[in-house]
This record gives C-alpha cells, sequence and structure tokens, in this order.
C-alpha cells in the first residue's frame, strides 16, 4: 500500500507582475519521506515553498493537507496544519536567547509570566529527541551557522510541525555541517516527520532524498525516485534540453588583454575563503562567461574587480596596470562599467528621477559635472540620448526609476554604463526577472558594444544565454574556476554538470 | 538552585561599587572644605533623587519605545503634554488624578508618534521632531483657553497645584506606624559627623526622608518594566519587534499592535515624568520647564545600554549633576577635582591596555582639569547650570563602544517585506 499523502499541491499558478513564478504546478508528497524539489534560480522554487507555508497566496490551484483542502492566508494557519518552514535566511533574532526564539509568539506560562523552566526544559527535550544540540540560554548572535540552523528546527518542531520544509538549508553550511543537518533530517524521518527540502546541488539532493521534484522555469518537469536517476540525468531536466540559443556573430578577438587576474584569493564577510587562487584573463572584444550556481564566488569576484572588496592574495592588472591598491573610483574613471545583478538595490535611486540615476557612478565626470558641481544641464542632455538610444521607455526623464518596469530600469542601467564608454564592462545577470523584448535588446547591445572593442565579464545564471553570448566561459564552484569551456562545443547539459560538481563524461575533468 | 559564591554575587558588587562612590565623593568632600559642604550630604542625595524621576520616567520611556524598534526622539514633547495634562489634572481632580491624566497626556503623544511611524511609516526622527514642536504649542494654546482664565494662573502658568503625599519610611528615617513616630536612625548617624560612615548614612537618610509615593512609583517603574518586557510573552514579543520584525512575524506575532502598545506606554511613562515635574518638584505648570529632560532621559537609554536598570544609574548620575547645580554651585567647583581624578584613573587603565594615544590624550584632559580646579576658587557662572549637558556628553563619549541598540531600532517595518 502507498503511503498517505502528506501534501499535495495541484495546478498552482502565481503571477506577480511581469513575471509568472509558478505555472500550474503540480506536487505531491508522501507522508514520512524527504522529498527534494530542485530547479535552477529562478525556477520558481522558493515561491511554491511559500505558497505552501502561507506566505504567499496561489492565484490557481489547490492544496490539501492530510487529505483535507486549505487555503492559507498566512504562515499562521500554516503552522496550525502542522507546517514549518525553516527559511533560507534565518528568521532569528541576535539579541535574543535561543529560547526566546523558540518559543515567540507561543510562549508557556505560569501566572500570567512567561514559565521559563518549562520552556527550557521542552526545549532540551526536543534536542534530545532529535539529537539536536543546542543551549537554551545562548544568544543567538553567539552561534555558528549550523547552530543557527539547529535552532530554526527546533522552532518549527516546537511549533509541532509534522510537515518541514527547508528552504536551501545547505547554502550556507561547510560539508561538515551538511553531514550533521542531514544526520538530523534522517532522525526526524525516523520519527515520521515528512520533509520537504529545496536544494540545487545535486550530489546533496541524490543522497538525502527520497523522492525529487523538478521545476523548471515556474513548472514542474517531473517527479523520480531518487534512485532511478543519476545527478547528470538531473541536471539536465533542471536545465532543459533545446532552447534556441542566443546565436554569436563571427568577429575579431584581439591579443590585447583588458583585465587579468593572478592566483587572487579573497575572503568573504565570515573570514571564509570565498576565492581560492582564481586566473582569468579578458581580452579586447571578448565576452567571458561565469557559469557557476549561485554563491560559488561570483559575487566577490565581481567585489574583487570593482574594487568593494580586498584581496588576500595575488593581483590584479587592467589594461597593463596593477590596480589591487586602486579605489573603486578610480577604477571606475579609468573604464571599469558595472551592471549590477540587483538593480534595484545597487544599481538604482527607486525614488530618484531618471537623470539623477543617470549620473550615478560618473557623477564626477563630464557630461555630469564640471568642476565639482554637477552639471544639471549637461546630466539631462545625457540622460535624454541614453533613454533615445537605448530605448528605454518613459514618460521622461523626471520620472522616479520606481515607475519604470524592470526591462526599462535595466536598459537605463546598460545604457548608463556603456555610454560612460568603458574599456571593461561587468555585466551581472543583465536579463534576470526582463522580460523577453528587453532581454533581446540587452544581448544586442552586449553584441554591439564587443564589435567595437569592449571587454566583458558575462555572469549569469542562464545557462543559454551564457552560451550563446560568450567566447570563452568558465565555470565556479567552491571559489574555485573548475573548468574553462569552449561555448561552441558545450551544451547546457555539460554545463549543468560542471556547475553542480556531478561526475562529468566529457569535456575537461572538474577538479 | 545552586548558591552563588560570594565572591561573584551581583549584590555584593553593587554594594562594594556604592560604597566606593561613597569613599570617593567623602573623600572630596573633605579636601574641597570649606568652600563647599554639600559635595555629599541627606540634602543633596534627597535633591538628587527628585531631579532623578523624571529623567529617570523618560529614559524608561525610550527603552519601552526603542526594545520595539522606534526611535522616540519626541519624548519631550510627550513630558510637555505631560506636564500641562498632569497641572490641569491636579488642579481639577487632585494630585493623583493629575498624574494619571498627565500619563494619558503623554500617552496620546505617544499614540501620535505609533501613528506616525508605524501607521504611515514616517521617519522616526521627523516625527519625532514634529512632536516636539507641536507639543508646547498645543499647551500654550490650552494655557490660554484655560489657566489664563483663573486666578494665579497665565498663558505661560497655572495656578499653584498641589502634590501628592510625602513619608519618611519608618524605623530608619523617622516615620510614623499609626502615630507613633519611630526613631530616625540614619539621620541620627549623619549628624555624628564620622568620617565616611556618616556620609554613606546621609546619603541614605536622604532617600528614606520624605519621599513621595510619586517617586516610590516611578522607582518601581524599573523592576516593572524589566519584569514585563523580560518574563512576560507580551515583553518578549516587543522586543522581538525591534531586533528582527519579520522573524515575529513569521511566528504570528502582530508587530504593528507591539509596536503601537509600545509606543503608547512609553507616551505614557514620559507624560508621567512630566507630569511629576509639574506636580512633584514645582508644583506648578510654567512653561518650558521640563528643559530639555526628554532628551536626556533619550541619553540615559543609550548610557544604559537599553537596559532599564542602566538608564536607572543614568538618571541618577544626571540628577546629582542637576542637583549640585542647583543647590551649591561651588560643589561643581569641587566636581573637577573629581572629574580630574577618574580621567586620570580611566587614562590609566587605558595605558594598561597599551593605547598609548588614547591614554595621552586623557592624562592632558585630566592634568588641565586639575590644574583649573587648584588655580580657580570657583568656576565662571555659566558652567553649573550645564553640568548636566556636560555630564551627559562625556558619559556618551566614553560609554558609546560596549553599547548594543536593537538591531531594527528605527527601522520602517511594512509587513511582507524580506
Amino acid at each position: 500500500m502507498p503511503p498517505a499523502t502528506a501534501v499535495e499541491l495541484t495546478g498552482i499558478t502565481k503571477r506577480f507582475p511581469g513575471v509568472i513564478a509558478n505555472d500550474d504546478v503540480h506536487i505531491r508528497v508522501a507522508e514520512g519521506e524527504i522529498h527534494a524539489v530542485v530547479g535552477e534560480n529562478g525556477a520558481g522554487k522558493s515561491t511554491l515553498m511559500k505558497i505552501l507555508y502561507g506566505m504567499l497566496v496561489p492565484d490557481e490551484g489547490q492544496m490539501t493537507v492530510g487529505g483535507e483542502v486549505v487555503s492559507f492566508s498566512s504562515p499562521g494557519e500554516a503552522i496550525d496544519r502542522g507546517i514549518g518552514m525553516v527559511h533560507q535566511h534565518f528568521m532569528l533574532a541576535d539579541n535574543l536567547t535561543v529560547m526566546e526564539n523558540v518559543i515567540l509568539g507561543a510562549e508557556p506560562l505560569k501566572r500570567g509570566a512567561i514559565d521559563r523552566d518549562a520552556a527550557r526544559s521542552s526545549l532540551e527535550e526536543l534536542g534530545a529527541s532529535y539529537g539536536l544540540d543546542i543551549h537554551p540560554d545562548d544568544m543567538v548572535e553567539t552561534l555558528e551557522v549550523g547552530e543557527r540552523q539547529r535552532v530554526e528546527i527546533i522552532k518549527v518542531l516546537y511549533r509541532g510541525a509534522k510537515i518541514l520544509i527547508l528552504d536551501e538549508p545547505t547554502a550556507v553550511l561547510v560539508p561538515q555541517e551538511v553531514e550533521e543537518l542531514f544526520r538530523n533530517l534522517r532522525e526526524l524521518k525516523a520519527q515520521g516527520h515528512t520533509i520537504i527540502f529545496i536544494d540545487h546541488k545535486l550530489t546533496e539532493v541524490l543522497e538525502i532524498a527520497d523522492t525529487i521534484t523538478v521545476l523548471r522555469a515556474g513548472r514542474t518537469v517531473t517527479t523520480v525516485d531518487a534512485g532511478d536517476v543519476t545527478a547528470q540525468e538531473l541536471a539536465e531536466l533542471m536545465i532543459g534540453g533545446d532552447l534556441p540559443s542566443p546565436s554569436t556573430a563571427t568577429h575579431q578577438i584581439d591579443d590585447h588583454v583588458t583585465l587579468s587576474l593572478t592566483g587572487v584569493s579573497v575572503a568573504d564577510d565570515d573570514e571564509r575563503e570565498a576565492l581560492s587562487d582564481v586566473d582569468l584573463t579578458i581580452h579586447r572584444g571578448e565576452i567571458l562567461g561565469v557559469a557557476g550556481v549561485e554563491g560559488n564566488g561570483q559575487s566577490e569576484l565581481i567585489e574583487t574587480i570593482l574594487g568593494l572588496r580586498s584581496t588576500a592574495g595575488g593581483s590584479l592588472t587592467f589594461n597593463g596596470e596593477e590596480i589591487n591598491d586602486w579605489s573603486v573610483r578610480r577604477r571606475r574613471e579609468s573604464g571599469i562599467g558595472y551592471v549590477p545583478e540587483d538593480r534595484h538595490r545597487r544599481g538604482l535611486l527607486l525614488d530618484a528621477p531618471l537623470w539623477e540615476n543617470a549620473m550615478l557612478g560618473h557623477q564626477t565626470v563630464e557630461p555630469f559635472a564640471r568642476g565639482f558641481l554637477i552639471d544639471r544641464s549637461g546630466a539631462r542632455n545625457a540622460t535624454e540620448a541614453i533613454v533615445s538610444q537605448f530605448d528605454v521607455r518613459t514618460p521622461g526623464i523626471d520620472t522616479t526609476a520606481r515607475a519604470l518596469s524592470g526591462g526599462n530600469q535595466q536598459k537605463l542601467v546598460i545604457g548608463r554604463e556603456i555610454a560612460a564608454d568603458p574599456l571593461l564592462l561587468i555585466a551581472a545577470h543583465p536579463t534576470r526577472g526582463i522580460d523577453v523584448g528587453a532581454q533581446a535588446a540587452v544581448w544586442e547591445e552586449l553584441r554591439r558594444v564587443r564589435a567595437k572593442g569592449l571587454s566583458v565579464l558575462l555572469i549569469s545564471a542562464d545557462l543559454h544565454e551564457l552560451i550563446g553570448l560568450a567566447d570563452r566561459l568558465v565555470v565556479m564552484l567552491g571559489g574555485k574556476v573548475v573548468a574553462k569551456l569552449d561555448p561552441a562545443d558545450t551544451t547546457p547539459r555539460l554545463l549543468g554538470s560542471h556547475m553542480t560538481g556531478a561526475d562529468v563524461d566529457n569535456g575537461e575533468p572538474a577538479q | 538552585m545552586n548558591p552563588v559564591p560570594l565572591k561573584e554575587s551581583r549584590a555584593l558588587r553593587w554594594m562594594i561599587a556604592i560604597l566606593g562612590l561613597v569613599l570617593v565623593l567623602s573623600v572630596t568632600q573633605e579636601l574641597a572644605r570649606p568652600e563647599t559642604t554639600d559635595l555629599i550630604s541627606a540634602g543633596t542625595a534627597a535633591s538628587t533623587l527628585r531631579r532623578a524621576v523624571p529623567i529617570l520616567l523618560a529614559g524608561l520611556g525610550g527603552i519601552w519605545a526603542e526594545r520595539a524598534g522606534v526611535v522616540n526622539i519626541g519624548l519631550e514633547g510627550m513630558m510637555i503634554l505631560g506636564t500641562w495634562f498632569g497641572a490641569w489634572g491636579a488642579l481639577e481632580f487632585g494630585p493623583w488624578w493629575g498624574i494619571a491624566i498627565g500619563i494619558a497626556g503623554g500617552a496620546a503623544g505617544g499614540l501620535l508618534h505609533a501613528v506616525a511611524t508605524v501607521g504611515f511609516g514616517v521617519d522616526h526622527i521627523i516625527s519625532g521632531v514634529a512632536i516636539n514642536i507641536l507639543a508646547p504649542g498645543i499647551t500654550r494654546f490650552l494655557s490660554r483657553e484655560i489657566f489664563a482664565k483663573q486666578s494665579g494662573g497665565g498663558i505661560t502658568q497655572s495656578p499653584r497645584v498641589e502634590s501628592v503625599g510625602h513619608f519618611d519610611v519608618p524605623f530608619v528615617s523617622g516615620g510614623e506606624i499609626f502615630g507613633w513616630a519611630t526613631p530616625d536612625i540614619f539621620g541620627w548617624i549623619d549628624d555624628r559627623g564620622w568620617f565616611v560612615v556618616s556620609d554613606l548614612f546621609a546619603v541614605a537618610s536622604g532617600i528614606t526622608s520624605n519621599v513621595s509615593w510619586a517617586t516610590l512609583l516611578a522607582i518601581a517603574l524599573v523592576p516593572g518594566t524589566v519584569y514585563v518586557l523580560w518574563r512576560t510573552p507580551f515583553g518578549l514579543r516587543v522586543r522581538s519587534c525591534g531586533e528582527h520584525p519579520v522573524a515575529a512575524d513569521s511566528l504570528g506575532v502582530n508587530v504593528y499592535r507591539m509596536k503601537y502598545a509600545a509606543v503608547v506606554i512609553s507616551g505614557g511613562m514620559a507624560g508621567f515624568g512630566g507630569a511629576f515635574i509639574a506636580i512633584e518638584q514645582t508644583g506648578i505648570y510654567r512653561e518650558a520647564q521640563t528643559q530639555g529632560r526628554g532628551f536626556i532621559g533619550l541619553a540615559t537609554v543609550i548610557f544604559g545600554n537599553w537596559q532599564p536598570l542602566g538608564a536607572f544609574l543614568g538618571s541618577i548620575l544626571f540628577g546629582f549633576a542637576d542637583a549640585l547645580q542647583l543647590r551649591d554651585r561651588t560643589a561643581v567647583h569641587a566636581l573637577l577635582l573629581l572629574t580630574g581624578v577618574a580621567v586620570g584613573l580611566i587614562a590609566l587603565r587605558s595605558l594598561k591596555r597599551s593605547q598609548p594615544v588614547g591614554a595621552g590624550v586623557l592624562l592632558l584632559i585630566s592634568a588641565l582639569t586639575l590644574w583649573w580646579y587648584l588655580v580657580t576658587d570657583s568656576v565662571m557662572s555659566e558652567l553649573p547650570p550645564v553640568t548636566p549637558h556636560i555630564a551627559t556628553l562625556i558619559v556618551l563619549v566614553f560609554a558609546t563602544s560596549r553599547l548594543r541598540m536593537p538591531a531594527a531600532d528605527g527601522m520602517r517595518y511594512r509587513k511582507g517585506q524580506e
């Protein structure tokens, strides 16, 4: 007899302005299994889990929990149904104790006050029975990442959850912590809990999951048993077979090296090594594509080149000069352009008019400045030029950036950077979250500037974009360059295998 | 519960600290004789306590708001509302009603701040400043409408108001029990003039004689706040809103409601402080009589590291500076000696921690202060009135390094944000 269904999602659709995050998604999770949901970034995994946890309300579709049809309008209702979620970004207050974080909102009472003894003993009991090692009176700010995650799990169990959703739980963990987590998860499963596990590291998924559902571009691709599938097949399912690639026109790359990194190592915010011994070169008129699952050192690479992050070792050479000690401003003024991945937080001032946004990063140079004063009319004329040249659809340059659609915001950012006539353009996910038309325009623009001799460092999660645009490809995994590939004979499948560290049957071997 | 070893006992440490402080003050007092005799005395202690109460209440108000993540720079304005409504209530219904209505007036100011900052997402500083500007306008208007028509009142002040009762603590300060006068032990020892010992009992006598019931209530709010904020579900929820509102929301805590409640309580505390000034300290409502104590209260929040007990200690310090400048201006001169020695000690500590530059600067300040003390007989008349403010600045400069404010303090929160 097949086990009872714990959760079933049928025909779930969720639209955001301009994007369909989930499109007719079907998932059935059996009781007592570890069910992995895998997919690329932007495949709709997190949205789906937020719907299940009541943080988002679906536009269409039906959910059943334990056989009953439910609809949640808040996490509280999901908690009442025995569903708990461990968020990717921990929801813990640093300045409260472990115990306070766990009992918040469901405090045991004794004569109107918190019954601290009862709370402490129930925490210790939970910890002991699931093998989760925690100390109720520690301040959360003193805890390691792995401990924080255990607190999150305890928090969910404390509320009586039988169904646990874990959103990319391994993303922040080091390998030993991952092992510890998997031990905990198996223990939970042994005691009858159902676990829904979101991830895109395929080896991990195959290690822990019983059943795997693959999402791609907001749709369910398939659900398979973990025993019946290999990492390669999963990668292929995740990335999909045969979308048309943006084709590459023939052009000349000359020998002049615009940027080179030699043995560059960098530490991340937690003092862990984020880049180790990275070597890269970009020539004039070349697009170098960087592939990799997010969080494998790409952001640190960008920040290092821009000068936002200092190197722990190695050297950066830009246009023949070593730039390790250069300030961000000097690097920008000497010709490094930057299209940030999060245009809202790093690329634009949303509540400022377009002509002010067009100045950002170039506020010290003509035509935006004259001496130490801003040249208003120069800036406005330059903005008008960007708007018309890059086809930014806007009522005028006094409109705030917030009023523009994502695609037009992105065209403004790219136009701003290209109009400044840089030697090197760092483009991080330049087509993320924008519509197809704008996407084509961005691709066209990148090709045009390459033909003019601009060097582009293209970081993207869209493998077709990488293969279609780049002249050379590198793959980053765990802060290292693990593969250098020629896009002409690379498939998304091969790239996906390198990215996820799955075994590779052709191409250069991964480290 | 294991017995706490005596060496680690917190109570013991407090007693040692208090004794040390009295000793330092006594020695300074002896050195500074005969110009000043009031550096440490029953009168100064009583005055310190009385002066500290409004600052303490503003500080507690600040803690309530900031623990919930709302910066309340409008405490001063809420306090001003407290002075007016306190005096009006005392005139109409009696002093205790005055306190209650003063609290309500401050709470109304708090509600306004909550509607602006929590409801509409207005910047906390802007809303607070607006309340500080609005409050004197409202009270001036109300005074013209009400106090100006009463005998003894005017546009800027009320008729005199009656204060709430006072008491002496029985057995130690000669309080009465059922009409029987108990002995005044503290006062008796104070009169003996024993070095240090008498000073210690003078302080004890000062804070146990002729104490206003409102003072007692205010001080009870210190453990009261600790209890509610750290021992009840409501308090935990309020604090979680100041630390990580998104997490609180994800656990079903109504963040808006908690913030509203905390800011209204905050305003109520400030209003109590204002009512205390009008009813207990001066016995009259007078325009601008808060003299920036709301801001000093805010400083005690920071000085006290967002802890009620810390704010209490801060308010005592500011109360002491305030009391000295009021009672005995020559004592401020003696304070120079104390400051010089204290800064010198901090300099030595910096030296021990191998921070030569900081130590050098501090030693220079110490030397200059001591030199100033030695070559002058009194300080210029402008200095005493600003002593509390200078004390605020000095303390904040030295206290800021180890402070930990609520993580989401002052940030706008919208439900559903990430």
